[in-house]
């Protein structure tokens, strides 16, 4: 049987499929129903220093092949995520990435801080890419992106995630600047900003007018922002996010040079997605005669794919 | 063998609120503006409380699923009425009779389950609000003290031909009219429609006790991860699809 193990970021992950922050929530829904241990990780939604309410309804819309949301950043807060959230992560049964952000490099550090005194908690992925709040495109100015990950790092051990914009400033700088700043890779990329209108009323739909855009909608832009960042960055790790649905995109994407791939509107679909897309990937590897899944990332890089 | 029966039944509740179960279209009656449309899945065992609502999506469309009230069921299927517009809804109105639609659920709390059962309530209706009203008079007759049900236009009649309805383009009445005349002291309110008509009854009604009014929103995950329906409460943050869809009118300071 074909390996889909992941050997990334000093350990070793089921699958290379991972749940990113948001449509999975802290997880702790998901245990009743869906086989985490299928997963290589789960991300969880983004925590920030003080609670947030998000925006106001409506805050979601359905899209031709996709959805778009303007949540913006609803949680409960650091103090909230470490009394009543924290403690029980250690029920989910696989590798957990505790997204962070926050007002100022300080901020997000303040929160990266605290989540290093949790034994439970080695990885963190900073989130420098909401489109649905005023200060979350931070990703779109490198030296911002290298400011916040400079912080996060000298306040985490652990491995450290930037997760950038796909459709501000430039990824490859934005991507330069958090490696060199110490991230321990790059996740590309977030919603992207849109918006939509009630053709009866006249009206934007959502009610912060913009949203950010998911699902297969911007599959090609996911693929094509991975694709450049893996040209330029050979050896760095990439969790390609956007759009992944179903085997054949989940594939396309490791093709393109993800080492990781995240699944967010595909959760909020089908619950069961994740898990279902980790057997499908080991049946086609099988079907195939790969061995292991390593064999085919990054493969559209090369002038003859080599594993096919 | 009970216990192994109630496991089983657990078992089959939850994988249909994680699972997509897959059903078909068997019977639609269609208005100018509304269908009543029944799903049907031998897989689908679920039992649905007034108020709650399922989850439909077409094929592998992918696209968000729509949510939809449950009007009546019976084993293995379910009932709804649904509008003309909408992508799943367009779907649901067009298809022809046999096309597989999946559905999973149901989610929510039932209407019973969130209401003091020793008063009686007026339900309160507008549009395809009257789904769940007609659903919760057929399940909680003992708590329920009459209906009205408001529509625009009078094509509803032909859909629920014994029921009596407020047809604002016959009458010039609304929903909310009609309650006025009707409405007495002491009784409680349910209500379920669009957010004008429900603001019309905040304002009508606000420091009355035991109004409780359904809200609705774009759905997402319908399993409280996603977070898409989150509104604020009294009582603080609540999710439409988990804590919800009834909430105490008193709770929404902010319908108005």
């Amino acid at each position: 049987m074909a390996d889909v193990t992941i050997q990334r970021l000093g350990r070793q992950l089921r699958s290379p499929v991972v749940l990113a922050s948001g449509p999975s929530g802290f997880g702790l829904e998901l245990i009743d129903g869906v086989d985490l241990r299928q997963v290589g990780a789960l991300t969880t939604k983004t925590i920030t220093p003080e609670p947030r309410a998000g925006n106001a309804q409506p805050r979601l819309v359905d899209c031709p092949a996709g959805a778009l949301n303007s949540i913006g950043l609803d949680n409960p807060g650091l103090r909230a995520f470490q009394e009543q959230i924290l403690p029980r992560l250690e029920e989910l049964p696989t590798q957990v990435i505790v997204s962070v952000t926050g007002p100022s490099p300080e901020a997000a550090a303040g929160v990266a801080a605290r989540l290093s005194e949790a034994s439970s908690i080695d990885m963190i992925e900073l989130n420098l890419s909401c489109p649905n709040v005023s200060e979350g495109l931070i990703g779109a100015d490198a030296d911002a992106v290298s400011a916040y990950v400079k912080a996060a790092r000298a306040a985490f051990d652990g491995v450290l995630l930037a997760k950038l914009p796909g459709d501000a400033g430039d990824l490859l700088c934005g991507t330069e600047a958090a490696l060199e700043a110490g991230a321990d890779g790059v996740t590309l990329i977030n919603s992207l900003r849109g918006m939509r209108i009630d053709w009866s009323s006249g009206r934007p739909f959502l009610k912060s007018i913009f949203g950010g855009l998911s699902g297969p909608a911007i599959l090609p832009i996911a693929l094509a922002r991975v694709y450049d960042v893996r040209r330029a960055f050979p050896d760095a790790v990439i969790v390609g996010t956007g759009g992944v649905v179903e085997l054949g995109s989940l594939v396309e994407m490791l093709m393109a040079g993800a080492d990781l791939v995240g699944i967010g509107f595909g959760l909020m679909v089908d619950p069961q997605v994740a898990c279902r897309l980790t057997g499908e990937l080991r049946r086609w590897l099988d079907e195939r005669d790969i061995q292991s899944v390593s064999e085919i990332l990054g493969i559209a890089q090369e002038e003859v794919p080599h594993a096919l | 063998m009970e216990n192994d029966a109630q496991r089983t039944r657990a078992a089959a509740l939850c994988e249909s609120l994680f699972s997509w179960i897959e059903g078909k279209l068997v019977a639609r009656t269609r208005s100018a503006h509304y269908a009543r449309v029944v799903l049907e899945s031998p897989a689908l065992r679920a039992s649905v409380g007034a108020g709650q609502f399922v989850l439909v999506r077409y094929g592998e469309d992918p696209c968000l699923p729509r949510a939809f009230s449950v009007m009546s069921q019976r084993p293995g299927a379910l009932e709804f009425f649904v509008k003309s517009e909408g992508r799943v809804r367009e779907k649901l109105w067009n298809a022809p009779i046999g096309t597989p639609f999946d559905v999973r659920g149901p989610y929510g709390v039932p209407y019973a389950s969130r209401i003091p059962s020793d008063r009686t309530y007026l339900l309160v209706a507008g549009g395809s609000g009257v789904a769940p009203m007609l659903c919760f008079a057929e399940q909680c007759a003992h708590l329920t003290t009459g209906g009205v049900y408001g529509f625009r236009t009078a094509d509803a009649c032909d859909l629920l031909p014994n029921i009596p309805l407020v047809i604002e383009e016959v009458t010039g009445l609304q929903a909310a009219d009609r309650l006025r005349a009707v409405w007495r002291p002491g009784l409680g309110i349910l209500a379920c429609g669009p957010e004008a008509m429900l603001r019309i009854l905040a304002n009508d009604y606000r420091g009355v006790p035991d109004v409780y009014v359904s809200l609705e929103a774009r759905i997402g995950c319908g399993i409280g991860t996603c977070l898409g329906c989150r509104i604020e409460t009294a009582a603080g943050p609540k999710r439409i699809c988990v804590d919800g869809p009834l909430f105490p009118m008193e709770d929404l300071p902010w319908l108005t």
